[in-house]
């Protein structure tokens, strides 16, 4: 950088304090740009936000793109009858799928065995809450809110719900016996 | 004036005694920080001691590195430069002792608290009730040794240091008490004055400006004494000094609802907050400018000199954390930024940097000047500037990258926007753990250059001889003529007064006014706007004169001071605390807690849980599709203090609410990880064994109804069969999950308070109020 010339101008102004002295140059152009576009921004950005209100506040804008999210999951939500999701389980794309997102967001209460542990066993033939490939899915939709099972298909997605619903249907035959269990007794991790 | 001349020596006694109190405190500030960091990376770290948990130290280390290492680099510096810029020694040597040994009397009480867990629970302000008190009356003696000494000045006008040093006194003195006003249940515990949407509001305006007042004006009034000093240059320019001065107090005080952006604050608020953060960017960048261009025509010591290299690159930090901060202050930015890592990187950039670096600078300049002796060792100090820099580099590096990183991940979604991509929470934080160790070892270095500075200090202090500065002066050379004193009316009926607050009152009327109310407002505001130009140039002598004689008069500076800075908080804090209470709350109203729920929130803030979670859905997709629905503002307005956090380190918690069972609680809290594999939260096994504090509750209750919060006038009998029923329920539960505790257990009450957490009553539709 080559050294700018010493401006010993005229703007030196002649009060010293302790030794200090001061310039009474000019402020830059740029500086000033910024500092009175920002004020205009502000006029502007609040005329548009809350003078006229055109531009909608955060609760709106929040609701109407959660108006767009469900009715887009309500047009692209997967089949899930018991044919159909037996037949998913049958298919190793959607079990493996399923395995994957089981790993992620069930395994913690359910056990990487599937045997149970804050949540029921899922392999034996023992069910709380219907063993219908149907009865499996709106569990997932609807949750279990008063034992801790949250409502998951609102979470990952109607079609990762029913990937999960065929992994676990992957471990059971269609038509094997279905018992009802009354609750499930925790298994707590030591 | 007299022709008699007399000898003034400084007080640098209590200079010596600051600055040597900033260096310890820094340190031991810094060392908590990085213990933190550490914990954050290896969970292990908390070793389920209470009082070493990372909730209950990372207030200590915030409070530390503010209040300790800034606070006493600061009264050093301004000590040091005030009486050398006036002209008179400190006016009471009784007030400067008071004023030091209080200030770490606080220091060492505030250091016992925090670990405790006596907290109130809200950032920067966690210390209770008595330490506030003393925190208080101690800055009244700060203030009143100050403008004792600017009274008994021998140098008429005001530097511009010193009026930076002015609006420091005044504003935090302001934000403080305000901020801690509260009633207390016992020697220990309050609840604050404000709750809810109020409390968040009046906590960020104090949080914002303690990052203003505390952080940035004493230190630009140091940087403007110090830098000049270091580069033997003039200051760049005076013009600057005066419009920078002014608008930053100003304009910074309106900007502290940026810390709230998409949340249930009033949208009116969040549009204030956002373009008047925007609106400081010139200010502050003015600031930058003055010290960075006053260096300029002494480049070549940059070479030679760390103490000017340090001030170069704690300006530069300076320039790129104010430009940093208007930036995430735009709401979209925010939605992305905000909770996460990028806010504590930006953060860091503006401490490590520019106070740390200052503190430094100003340290190494002040060290031979102070004992008499040159410093033991340039080099050292050329290494620790380095370690120091990289230090800084890798620490903003990574939490850029961290928080950028963990951003997007929440913010992604999958399946046409309609599914989160990373519906885990903890995928995220695994993700940005190496970032974390990145941190670590950048804070590290940090530290290790911090220590640098204190052997080199010891080395150079270890025999020296403390030496006091003196100044030969005319006696009464700080008197001022008649004419040049200014009056209250001359004060105020200037031009420059007269036009700034009609054009504020206009601007109001025209953002808050009806429909005529707010057209008039703005015709007016666009001609005081040409008027006050016109004048200007056509009369721009009196503007001048009128402003030379300001300066001569400390009162009448300081009053003007006092409603600039006043302004901002008014006109946002006014019409909160009227308008947002309980009865006007729309569309839906927490419950209050019952008992034992208000005995676990208690746990909660004093855990200092909102250091990681917060309790706050914005009105953004992500936020919706994660948590549940957004949080409203009648959801936490019985809130005393107000939960809403600053950072996700864990997931929110605002519905978290029987979305789990309470065994899951139990063994959550109890092990994190035989929950969630890989959590980094620490474990509360202290939580399973200490008892719940019932015996307080009959007056925690009383206390809050007296704020307000609509509890029965319950005997303290009918309190406690309150608590034993819900106690005795859920530890019956649990039991019944296969866990035996007591119900009078501290985990129980927290329990109770984490089940409640969501619950709301909805509330018939009042008719839509004025904003």
């Amino acid at each position: 950088m080559t050294p700018i010339p010493p401006p010993e101008d005229q703007s030196l102004r002649h009060h010293s304090f302790d030794g200090i002295q001061e310039f009474d140059r000019r402020l830059p152009n740029w500086w000033m740009v910024l500092l009175f576009g920002s004020i205009l921004f502000w006029m502007v950005y609040w005329a548009y936000f809350e003078w006229f209100r055109v531009g909608l506040t955060g609760s709106q804008t929040v609701e109407r793109e959660m108006e767009h999210i469900e009715a887009a999951r309500l047009a692209s939500a997967p089949t899930t009858d018991n044919a159909s999701l037996w037949a998913m389980s049958r298919n190793h794309v959607f079990v493996e799928a399923g395995r994957a997102t089981y790993a992620t967001t069930c395994v913690s209460c359910h056990g990487d065995k599937l045997q149970g542990g804050i949540g029921p066993n899922l392999v034996d033939r023992l069910w709380i809450h219907g063993g219908n490939p149907t009865d499996l899915y709106a569990t997932l939709d609807k949750g279990v809110l008063a034992k801790g099972m949250p409502a998951w298909v609102p979470v990952i997605g109607a079609k990762k719900s029913a990937e999960v619903v065929a992994f676990l249907l992957s471990h059971h035959a269609e038509g094997e016996p279905i018992e009802v269990q009354a609750a499930w007794i925790p298994i707590l991790p030591k | 004036m007299s022709d008699k001349k007399i000898t003034i020596e400084f007080n640098d006694k209590v200079v010596r005694q600051f600055l040597l109190a900033s260096v310890i405190w820094g340190a031991v500030g810094m060392l908590v920080g990085v213990i933190i960091a550490a914990q954050l990376r290896y969970w292990q770290l908390n070793l389920d001691v209470p009082w070493l948990t990372f909730g209950r130290i990372r207030p200590l280390h915030t409070n530390a590195v503010i209040f300790a290492f800034v606070g006493n680099m600061m009264f050093a510096g301004v000590y040091y430069s005030t009486q050398r810029l006036v002209k008179a020694r400190l006016a009471s040597d009784f007030l400067s002792q008071l004023h030091f040994w209080g200030w770490q009397l606080i220091i060492v009480a505030a250091a016992i608290t925090l670990p405790l867990g006596f907290s109130r629970g809200k950032e920067y302000g966690e210390l209770i009730w008595p330490i506030n008190i003393a925190v208080t009356l101690i800055w009244v003696v700060f203030a009143v040794n100050f403008f004792w000494t600017l009274a008994r000045r021998r140098e008429p006008t005001l530097y511009v240091g010193i009026w930076f040093y002015i609006a420091t006194i005044i504003t935090v003195a302001m934000l403080y008490i305000v901020n801690h006003l509260s009633i207390p249940t016992s020697l220990l515990h309050s609840y604050p004055l404000f709750g809810g949407v109020q409390d968040a509001l009046v906590q960020w305006w104090y949080g914002h400006n303690a990052v203003a007042f505390f952080l940035t004006t004493p230190i630009l009034g140091i940087m403007y004494y110090f830098v000049p000093k270091a580069a033997e240059r003039p200051v760049y320019s005076y013009r600057m000094s005066v419009i920078h001065f002014w608008s930053l107090v100003f304009v910074y005080i309106w900007a502290g609802p940026h810390h709230l952006l998409n949340t249930a604050l009033p949208d009116w608020l969040q549009t204030l907050g956002m373009t008047f953060s925007l609106m400081l960017w010139a200010p502050s960048w003015a600031g930058m400018l003055n010290g960075l261009l006053t260096i300029r025509g002494a480049w070549d010591k940059l070479r030679t000199e760390p103490v000017l290299k340090f001030f170069a690159v704690a300006v530069t930090f300076y320039g790129m954390s104010t430009f940093e901060g208007p930036l995430l202050s735009i709401k979209a930015v925010s939605a992305l930024g905000h909770y996460t890592d990028w806010i504590i990187g930006h953060v860091h950039s503006g401490t490590l940097g520019w106070n740390g670096f200052m503190a430094a600078g100003m340290i190494y300049w002040l060290l031979p000047r102070l004992w008499n002796k040159p410093l033991h060792s340039v080099p050292l100090a050329n290494l620790h500037f380095w370690l120091g820099t990289v230090g800084i580099l890798l620490y903003t590096a990574a939490m850029w990258t961290s928080g950028i990183t963990q951003g997007v991940m929440l913010n992604a979604t999958t399946e046409g926007g309609t599914v989160l991509a990373y519906p885990n929470f903890l995928e995220t934080v695994t993700t940005i753990r190496p970032m974390m160790m990145m941190r670590l070892i950048g804070g590290g270095l940090y530290l290790v250059g911090w220590f640098l500075l204190i052997y080199n200090l010891w080395k150079t202090v270890a025999g020296a001889q403390a030496v006091n500065g003196t100044i030969e002066v005319f006696d009464d050379a700080g008197d001022i003529t008649a004419d040049e004193k200014l009056s209250l009316m001359g004060t105020f009926l200037s031009p420059p007064v007269a036009f700034s607050v009609l054009g504020v009152g206009f601007a109001c009327a025209w953002m808050f006014g009806n429909d005529v109310l707010s057209i008039a407002g703005l015709v007016s505001l666009m001609l005081c706007v040409v008027a006050a130009y016109a004048h200007f140039e056509s009369r721009g002598k009196k503007w001048a004169s009128w402003w030379d004689r300001l300066l001569v008069n400390s009162a009448p500076f300081t009053i003007l001071v006092v409603i600039a800075v006043a302004a901002g908080g008014l006109v946002q804090i006014i019409p909160t605390v009227l308008m947002h209470r309980a009865a006007n709350v729309e569309d839906r109203r927490q419950f209050p807690y019952t008992p034992l729920e208000l005995a676990g929130r208690d746990i909660y803030v004093s855990e200092g849980c909102y250091n990681c979670h917060s309790q706050m859905i914005r009105t953004l997709v992500p936020d919706v599709l994660r948590y549940g629905d957004y949080s409203r503002l009648g959801e936490s307005i019985y809130d005393h203090p107000f939960q809403w956090g600053s950072k996700r380190t864990g997931p929110d918690l605002a519905r978290v609410g029987s979305k789990y069972p309470n065994i899951w609680h139990y063994r959550h809290m109890e092990n994190p990880r035989s929950i969630s594999a890989g959590s980094i939260m620490p474990n509360y096994p202290w939580l399973l064994t200490k008892a719940t504090d019932i015996a307080a509750l009959p007056g925690k209750i009383s206390v809050q109804r007296m704020l307000g919060v609509p509890y029965p006038a319950w005997s303290p009998a009918e309190v406690f069969a309150n608590v034993d029923a819900q106690a005795k329920a859920i530890a019956d539960d649990l039991r019944a999950a296969g866990t035996s505790v007591a119900p009078d257990r501290e985990i129980v009450a927290l329990i109770a308070y984490l089940q409640k957490l969501g619950k709301f009553e909805t509330v018939a539709p009042a008719k839509s109020s004025a904003r």
